[in-house]
């Protein structure tokens, strides 16, 4: 025991006080973005706001994104209800995330980086990194949960009870640390960290979608999902703490995994195992274009897989639209009168979600150039007879090749199973579905145009393009359900493109947005051609 | 002789910082220039704005008679750089770079690369993260050295290489000097420079402090002489040109200007010599010379 622990507590303080800043910035940020809506939540509950929104969120693609909630008649619907309902899922995601990357980056990633190495080498155990770095992510997570509460409880807001409060902070904590337990088991398994964070985001995300699914088809069964031991709680309604002793349990045994892999295998080797190479490249590796295909072929390939699941995930609900229609008077009465049906209103909203997700891998793929560039990776290619508007634009032109695919995928995989899901009931074919996701393929070009734009001109912005599509994401997310001003919601570059297949198609739109965002990479390029290079700065 | 590099009062800042501040010198063709230089002197910035990698603010830079930035291109299809810390792709192996490299560059002789790995002894289907710093270093130099080029840009090539792959550098670079081409080596390894080199340039702080042929650079400072005489020699101390005078019995040591030689030697004889040592400054005096004085 000794051997393996020794001196975690000297880590553990130390971590503490290495990262003091970045646990405030997060405990912060992400306490005050779960906790701190109520006033608003207050506003949109005045009047007939709650029983709207109860009606709202009854639709299965709201339920597909936020989750259920237990009330079962409007009447019951409360301030708390409905904020629980709204919040808890998307800010336990939130948690989760930003804890994966924190454990990740404390573990795999110091080993890869060799500190592991220097620290290991000191009256250090063998495991006690990986022990602080989990003491450290739990507090965090403690506190968290405990600011939120704290938050919550301060408006003193009616429906929003101190048990509840807590419970709702203690749900988005435990979140970060079921994150951070899967996270570490990945450390372990994968042969790098790049393929630790990959994967573990990667398990967050197909638990989410498969919650998506058994949200709308059967409650019961996101019971035995690792996420719905979260938001299931429903605080402020059924207040079931139990379900944070399953999680509990749940990250205890996970860490006792995690310990036993580190235990047995050797620093910097993972279970995965390595395959030898080959002595000389395939043809196809030697060009520029080949080159940058191969680097981002995991990310690629990666993302490819979460496309079709998603589409399948979020597909397979509407077979159950029809049957969950005729079991809500309210919901049916308004479709009837909108002349859309559930299935056309549904398709509008998920394509909006699956499309800001097809965004990530072509702004991925241009800031890739830039994180090459910067670990000094192409100083020898620089010497040699390739040009600059050779790399520019060969990772402009895999980014939109990228987009096209991404797009082909998830609308594609979104109406072939929806319409298997629908059988001889439906009322839309593949292309409607084709048709409603590159309806927003000027908005994927608007990121990467943003992308090609920070390559040019202020490279280490590049990953501010990621904030910003988390932001427009943001908007859409909950514009839907929040009455947001049209000026504010229009800061987002997909709220300017109609929702197909809802609404109709706008040439001009489509045009003008594609024909901005070329002129961004343009403009990105003009600065990326005369920039001097910035290597390992 | 032509000149192939041409360099003439170089200078650029980033943000506040002066990286260089006048930088001139000359590689000649079928020359190996050394660039000598502490840490942050101002080599890659230097080698940097003639890969066209970065662009100089003020000054003029030529490789080939071409202008190194606006020309780039023409000039790359000649010249070979080896950076002083590879870093490679970790998915990629050692042996897809090389071929990599060579094709990016243009050309390449396959039988050269192969035995190139062979005399580095490196492994190339092992995937790139695991090799260690030298091995990354051997990538780098593989490449470099299998294309036929006109210059050969080397920045500090053999760090993290053991010393017997060091020699092997060595051979390689002198095979490339005897056809005829030119290499402009920057490197700490002063021994290695002093046996590669024809021509020395030395960088201090953003500027060129000292440049020539090391002979001329030795001519300018001392030698380290060691006497033992029969009469006693401690009237050698008084001498013009000699300093640090250090004497034990009859032997002597100090260092000497090379022009009061002739005067030194003269005063010797007197003395009855029997035993006479003159030590050429070796390069690490004369690099210390420009940093400690």
């Amino acid at each position: 025991m000794k051997e393996k622990f020794a001196r975690w507590d000297t880590l553990f303080l130390l971590y503490l006080k290495r990262d003091w800043k970045k646990i405030t910035i997060w405990i912060l940020g992400i306490g005050l973005f779960s906790a701190a809506y109520v006033p608003a939540f207050e506003e949109i509950a005045k009047g007939k706001g709650l029983l709207g929104m109860y009606e709202t969120l009854q639709n299965p693609a709201m339920i597909a994104m936020v989750g259920p909630t237990p009330v079962e008649t409007a009447r019951d619907y409360t301030l708390g209800a409905m904020y629980a309902h709204e919040m808890l899922l998307f800010c336990g995601v939130v948690a989760m995330v930003i804890t994966v990357l924190h454990v990740i980056s404390h573990t795999r990633k110091e080993e890869d980086l060799g500190l592991t190495e220097l620290v290991r080498s000191f009256q250090i155990g063998r495991q006690a990194n990986s022990l602080a770095a989990m003491m450290e992510t739990v507090f965090i997570n403690v506190l968290l949960a405990l600011f939120i509460g704290g938050v919550m409880m301060s408006f003193g807001a009616d429906s929003i009870s101190v048990e509840g409060s807590f419970l709702f902070g203690a749900s988005i904590g435990m979140a970060g640390i079921i994150g951070a337990v899967i996270a570490l088991v990945m450390a372990q398994v994968m042969p790098v960290s790049s393929a630790a964070t990959g994967s573990t985001l990667g398990i967050i995300g197909l638990l989410y979608i498969i919650r998506a699914g058994t949200d709308v088809s059967n409650v019961n069964l996101s019971m035995i999902n690792p996420l719905g031991w979260t938001y299931l709680t429903y605080p402020f309604t059924e207040n079931n703490w139990t379900l944070l002793i399953f999680a509990f349990i749940f990250s205890l045994i996970m860490v006792v995994i995690a310990f036993a892999l580190e235990g047995s295998r050797d620093m910097g080797a993972g279970y995965l195992p390595e395959r030898e190479g080959r002595g000389n490249a395939k043809k196809s590796l030697l060009s520029v274009r080949g080159l940058f295909i191969k680097i981002n072929k995991g990310v690629m390939i990666g993302w490819s897989i979460a496309f079709v699941l998603m589409g399948a995930a979020y597909g397979s609900i509407y077979g159950d639209m029809q049957t969950f229609l005729e079991s809500n008077e309210v919901m049916k009465q308004m479709f009837s009168s909108s002349g859309v049906s559930i299935e056309e209103s549904f398709t509008s909203t998920i394509m909006m979600v699956m499309l800001g997700l097809v965004s990530i891998l072509p702004i991925a793929i241009v800031n890739k150039l830039f994180a090459q560039e910067n670990r000094s990776l192409l100083s020898q290619i620089y010497a040699t007879k390739v040009t600059r508007i050779q790399l520019f634009w060969t990772s402009i032109g895999l980014a939109i090749f990228a987009s096209l695919v991404g797009i082909l995928l998830a609308a594609g995989s979104l109406g072939g199973t929806a319409i298997s899901a629908m059988g001889d009931s439906s009322t839309m074919d593949t292309l409607d579905f084709l048709a409603a996701g590159y309806n927003f393929l000027p908005s994927v070009l608007f990121f990467t145009g943003l992308a090609a734009l920070a390559l040019g001109w202020a490279p280490k912005l590049g990953k501010v393009v990621y904030v910003y599509l988390g932001y427009s994401f943001v908007i859409n997310y909950f514009g839907g359900i929040l009455e947001l001003p049209e000026w504010f919601s229009k800061t987002a570059i997909q709220s300017w493109i109609p929702r197909m297949p809802m609404e109709n198609f706008d040439a001009l739109i489509f045009i003008t947005i594609t024909v901005i965002s070329i002129a961004l990479m343009v403009i990105g390029y003009l600065g990326y051609s005369r920039r001097d290079m910035i290597e390992g700065a | 002789m032509s000149e192939i590099v041409n360099i003439q009062g170089l200078q650029k800042c980033f943000g506040k910082f002066r990286a260089l501040s006048d930088v001139s010198f000359t590689v000649n063709a079928g020359e190996v220039v050394g660039f000598i230089g502490p840490n942050g002197a101002g080599k890659s910035t230097t080698i940097r704005i003639l890969l066209g990698i970065i662009n100089r603010e003020s000054g003029n830079a030529e490789i080939f008679g071409k202008d190194v930035w606006k020309d780039s291109l023409e000039i790359h299809k000649r010249i070979s750089y080896v950076p002083g810390d590879v870093t490679l792709w970790g998915n990629l192996t050692g042996g897809e770079i090389i071929d990599l490299f060579l094709k990016l560059h243009g050309g390449g002789d396959k039988q050269k690369r192969d035995a190139l790995i062979k005399r580095f002894e490196l492994d190339p289907k092992k995937k790139a993260k695991g090799y260690s710093k030298g091995n990354r270093q051997k990538v780098g130099l593989i490449a470099a050295l299998s294309v036929d080029s006109d210059l050969y840009i080397f920045d500090e090539p053999t760090s993290g290489l053991d010393p017997l792959m060091e020699a092997i550098f060595q051979e390689e670079v002198e095979k490339i000097k005897k056809s005829g081409k030119s290499i402009l080596l920057s490197s700490h390894i002063l021994s290695e420079v002093e046996r590669l080199a024809d021509k020395v340039v030395i960088i201090r702080q953003g500027e060129i402090v000292e440049s020539g042929s090391l002979n001329e650079l030795r001519h300018l400072t001392r030698s380290a002489i060691t006497i033992a005489t029969e009469r006693d020699v401690a009237e050698m101390a008084n001498l013009n040109g000699v300093f640090d005078f250090k004497q034990k019995d009859n032997l002597a040591t100090f260092s000497a200007d090379n022009k009061h030689l002739d005067d030194i030697l003269m005063q010797a004889s007197k003395l009855g010599v029997k035993k006479f040592e003159s030590v050429p400054p070796t390069l690490e005096d004369l690099f210390m010379r420009h940093y400690e004085g």
